[in-house]
């Protein structure tokens, strides 16, 4: 699920520390947010804006964090507008429905645990790219 | 300056820049005059350390905005609770470095 390609050019130490920042926060947030999805998106972005003059390791570790919560966060909205659905509108519990929710949690599951994974590789100045996201995120961020 | 008062300067300060800032600090330091170290010691650098728990007891009013002397960024953070809580968790994070971005910017318009 994740990858450790080699970067262009060793991080400094304030350079590993920001870019493990983008992922702490990230993982702090899911603790804080949980029910609402849009919580996540609001923080990376903040946290994206902050950084965007920032080197080159810490901008793309910014960026690999924000489009993979944009992707978490439609997912989880979906999931979310559904379960309202069943709730509150008289919907059915199918076994599609079943099927989603099991399927997002495995999701939001394995991206909390390469979250915390990135964070202490990234924080030790190694380069982590995920897969899916690391590949869109090299298209996304300019040297 | 003299190289043993630079270098005592960036024993008492080093904690409040950057790492990579030292090297750009000493040498300004080496080229600038005896009588500038009294402007310089007089500057007010704020601690990452402190604005950080400052950040942790009082990001919902804002206030550790406030100390860093971001006045605007400062009332919005409190008008809205801290970004409805989002922005003050964001800012855990981010204090320490823009304390850092901040000092810099003060050491730097004490030295020109």
């Amino acid at each position: 699920m994740t990858n450790q390609p080699a970067f262009p050019y060793t991080p400094n130490e304030y350079e590993a520390e920001k870019a493990s920042n983008s992922y702490l926060m990230s993982v702090v947030v899911i603790m804080f947010g949980l029910p609402l999805p849009i919580v996540n998106l609001i923080a990376s972005v903040i946290f994206y804006s902050a950084n965007r003059k920032a080197p080159y390791f810490v901008r793309w570790h910014c960026t690999q964090t924000l489009v993979a919560q944009v992707v978490t966060f439609f997912a989880n909205a979906a999931g979310v507008y559904w379960t309202i659905a069943v709730v509150f509108g008289g919907g059915e519990v199918t076994n599609n429905y079943i099927a989603y929710i099991i399927t997002i949690l495995l999701f939001n599951l394995f991206e909390f645990a390469a979250t915390i994974y990135a964070a202490v590789r990234t924080r030790k100045g190694k380069h982590v790219s995920w897969w899916f996201f690391g590949p869109l995120t090299d298209i996304l961020v300019k040297a | 300056m003299e190289q043993q008062k630079v270098d005592m300067f960036l024993m008492t300060s080093g904690k409040f820049f950057e790492g990579y800032q030292l090297g750009a600090i000493k040498e300004k330091l080496t080229k600038l005059d005896d009588a500038k170290l009294l402007q310089l010691q007089s500057v007010n650098l704020k601690d990452p350390i402190i604005m950080l728990i400052v950040s942790l007891l009082g990001g919902h009013f804002g206030i550790d905005r406030f100390v860093l002397g971001e006045v605007g960024l400062g009332v919005a953070k409190l008008l809205t609770c801290g970004g409805f809580g989002i922005w003050t968790i964001v800012d855990w994070f981010l204090i320490m470095g823009r304390t850092r971005e901040m000092n810099m910017q003060n050491i730097q318009q004490a030295m020109y």
